[in-house]
């Protein structure tokens, strides 16, 4: 899935300024913004339920602009809440959608129910289901038609831990096995962490920053390109170790490597891609330094997140 | 074409899942049955069906056209308000066949309700009063025609009665494409309905050309059945009056046209926003 200089406009207000995202196939995206920053109105132009201004965004080689229903076709998603019918049961409902898309059988109804574990209730009105169980029922529409893009907004909303992990198994197996590419969204940064292979941050419509969340700069999503990441030696003498590297080491750009010296706890933090550890290690012990232990540090996604939204609530 | 079979099997089983509907409907028969009950035991003079039949018809009627309104206004604008308009519209059908389903679903219902009231009126005036054969209208309904038979007539007032609800129900349609709030549609649409009737006394009495053009003159098509007086109960103050059958159902036509092409175009290019 694409979207290419995505723009949304209502009056003279930008929503959306410009977004363009590319999805590989298999990918767990994670899409963040603090409150008003245009995520749900990204998904709702991603499904089709807004119009886009300028751009246009591309699922599995059609647009969702001139050729929706082909589109669509692909795309199971829950926006924002998932809303049902109440006065219907969860079996009802789901046999409504299942009536929209050629092709889903019963017995792909039943799978369904078993995978979201609303075998028991599924008989009873929506009415009396629980917000998780809205929820996994939200979930188990989405997945019906076996979609390969997953739009979630906000998915993890109203269950339970159990359910939570349960859910994050689900995509990250459907990711891998069977190559659905799935758009998160969420706030909990946490939860993106351990479900998302990258995550977008967009603030006041702009695309901030996309970071790779695999730790120790491998690409672990089969992009074939590396992505460096934070890795930290600890050393005797920092300070010689860190003169020693930035004398050898230059970037692509050939300035000296940006380092982080933290003498207090005898270590040096920089960014290097896994490869180059090796060389890093190798360079530092014919230099005579003793090197204690080396590790790749991954900043955790709030601190990344407010990093680059500097932490503002900005609306 | 039986892909969208589905999709109106799926906007009628919104319909009738609901108990809200089955109450509508109980309710007529109810209403009607009640009435003929009630007259067969208090009135002093022996009744008839076909004395009975006529004024169950006005009492019925309007009850079942508030029915369909509601049902027809709760159609596009309870998917906003219950949010699964989202949903709804994010499967691989465009716009405007999802449109069509609905209005499809909700002239099946305008079909069905009156089918309710023709078979429930005279199945229980059947048993309250027993059968009478070879009634005339010009008795019961006090049409012009002479030759015209009750049944036949009975038969014409139900036809008209499909037309004009189709336009009222298109116009409650219309007003929930536009809306989205399924309290705000069925409060509107029901206002605009039954201030027509009155609407249309008051403007009986202006004497301008463009009040021929009212949608409200011609919502009552069954006074054009079997010749009878194309002004009865209304007044047109020395005008020569151009209201013929014809006339009116060319007039509703081109209100079914302009409803239509509202809901269509609200419906099909606003945005879905929270």
């Amino acid at each position: 899935m694409q979207l290419k200089q995505v723009t949304k406009r209502i009056g003279n207000k930008t929503i959306i300024d410009n977004l363009t995202l590319d999805l590989p196939q298999g990918e767990v995206f994670g899409f963040l913004g603090p409150n008003g920053s245009g995520k749900t109105t990204t998904i709702r132009m991603m499904v089709g339920l807004m119009r886009l201004t300028e751009g246009d965004i591309v699922i599995g080689g059609s647009s969702i602009r001139t050729d929706f229903e082909k589109a669509i076709r692909q795309v199971g998603a829950i926006v924002e809440n998932p809303e049902m019918y109440k006065y219907l049961s969860g079996y009802r409902n789901l046999m409504h959608y299942a009536r929209m898309v050629p092709g889903i059988s019963r017995n792909r109804i039943d799978e369904v129910i078993r995978l979201t574990g609303l075998d028991k209730r599924i008989e009873d009105k929506v009415k009396t289901y629980s917000l998780g169980m809205r929820q996994r029922l939200g979930v188990a529409q989405a997945l019906l038609h076996k979609p390969s893009l997953l739009i979630l907004d906000e998915p993890t909303n109203g269950l339970d831990p159990a359910g939570i992990r349960e859910l994050r198994d689900y995509l990250r197996r459907l990711a891998v096995e069977e190559g659905t590419t799935v758009f998160v969204s969420s706030h909990l940064l946490s939860e993106m962490e351990l479900m998302c292979d990258r995550v977008a941050i967009i603030q006041a419509g702009k695309l901030i920053d996309i970071r790779s969340l695999r730790p120790g700069g491998v690409d672990s999503n089969g992009m074939g390109e590396g992505v460096p990441g934070q890795v930290l030696f600890e050393v005797d003498r920092p300070d010689e170790a860190a003169r020693l590297l930035q004398e050898e080491i230059r970037t692509a750009d050939g300035v000296p490597a940006k380092l982080d010296i933290r003498s207090a706890e005898g270590s040096i933090l920089l960014d290097a891609m896994r490869e180059d550890i090796a060389e890093l290690n190798g360079l530092l012990v014919r230099g005579g330094i003793r090197v204690y232990s080396i590790r790749s540090v991954s900043k955790s996604l709030e601190d990344q997140f407010l990093e680059v939204t500097g932490g503002e609530s900005v609306v | 074409m039986f892909n969208f079979a589905a999709l109106v099997a799926n906007e009628n089983m919104k319909i009738y899942r609901r108990v809200r509907v089955w109450i509508m409907l109980g309710l007529l028969v109810v209403l009607s049955a009640a009435i003929s009950i009630i007259a067969s035991i208090t009135s002093s003079s022996p009744l008839t069906m076909w004395g009975m039949i006529p004024i169950i018809l006005m009492i019925l009627m309007p009850l079942a056209n508030i029915f369909c309104i509601i049902i027809a206004a709760d159609s596009v604008a309870g998917e906003f308000t219950q949010g699964t308009i989202k949903l709804l519209l994010i499967r691989p059908w465009s716009r405007s066949k999802v449109l069509l389903s609905k209005y499809v679903s909700v002239l099946l219902f305008v079909l069905f309700s009156l089918v309710v009231v023709y078979i429930s009126t005279f199945l229980i005036n059947l048993l309250v009063f027993g059968y009478e054969s070879g009634v005339l209208a010009q008795q019961t309904f006090q049409t012009m025609d002479k030759e015209m038979s009750a049944w036949s007539y009975v038969n014409q007032f139900f036809l008209m009665e499909f037309i004009s609800s189709t336009v009222t129900v298109t116009l409650a349609f219309m007003i929930s494409a536009a809306f989205r709030s399924s309290g705000l549609a069925i409060g509107l649409s029901l206002f605009i309905v039954l201030m027509g009737s009155s609407l249309s006394q008051l403007l009986g009495l202006v004497n301008k050309p463009w009040v021929d053009y009212v949608i409200f003159l011609h919502l009552d098509l069954a006074r054009y059945i079997g010749g009878a007086n194309p002004d009865r109960g209304l007044m047109f103050a020395g005008t020569e009056s151009p209201m013929t059958l014809g006339f009116s159902l060319a007039v509703l036509a081109g209100y079914y046209i302009i409803f239509m092409a509202l809901s269509w175009f609200v419906f099909t290019k606003r945005d879905v926003a929270a």
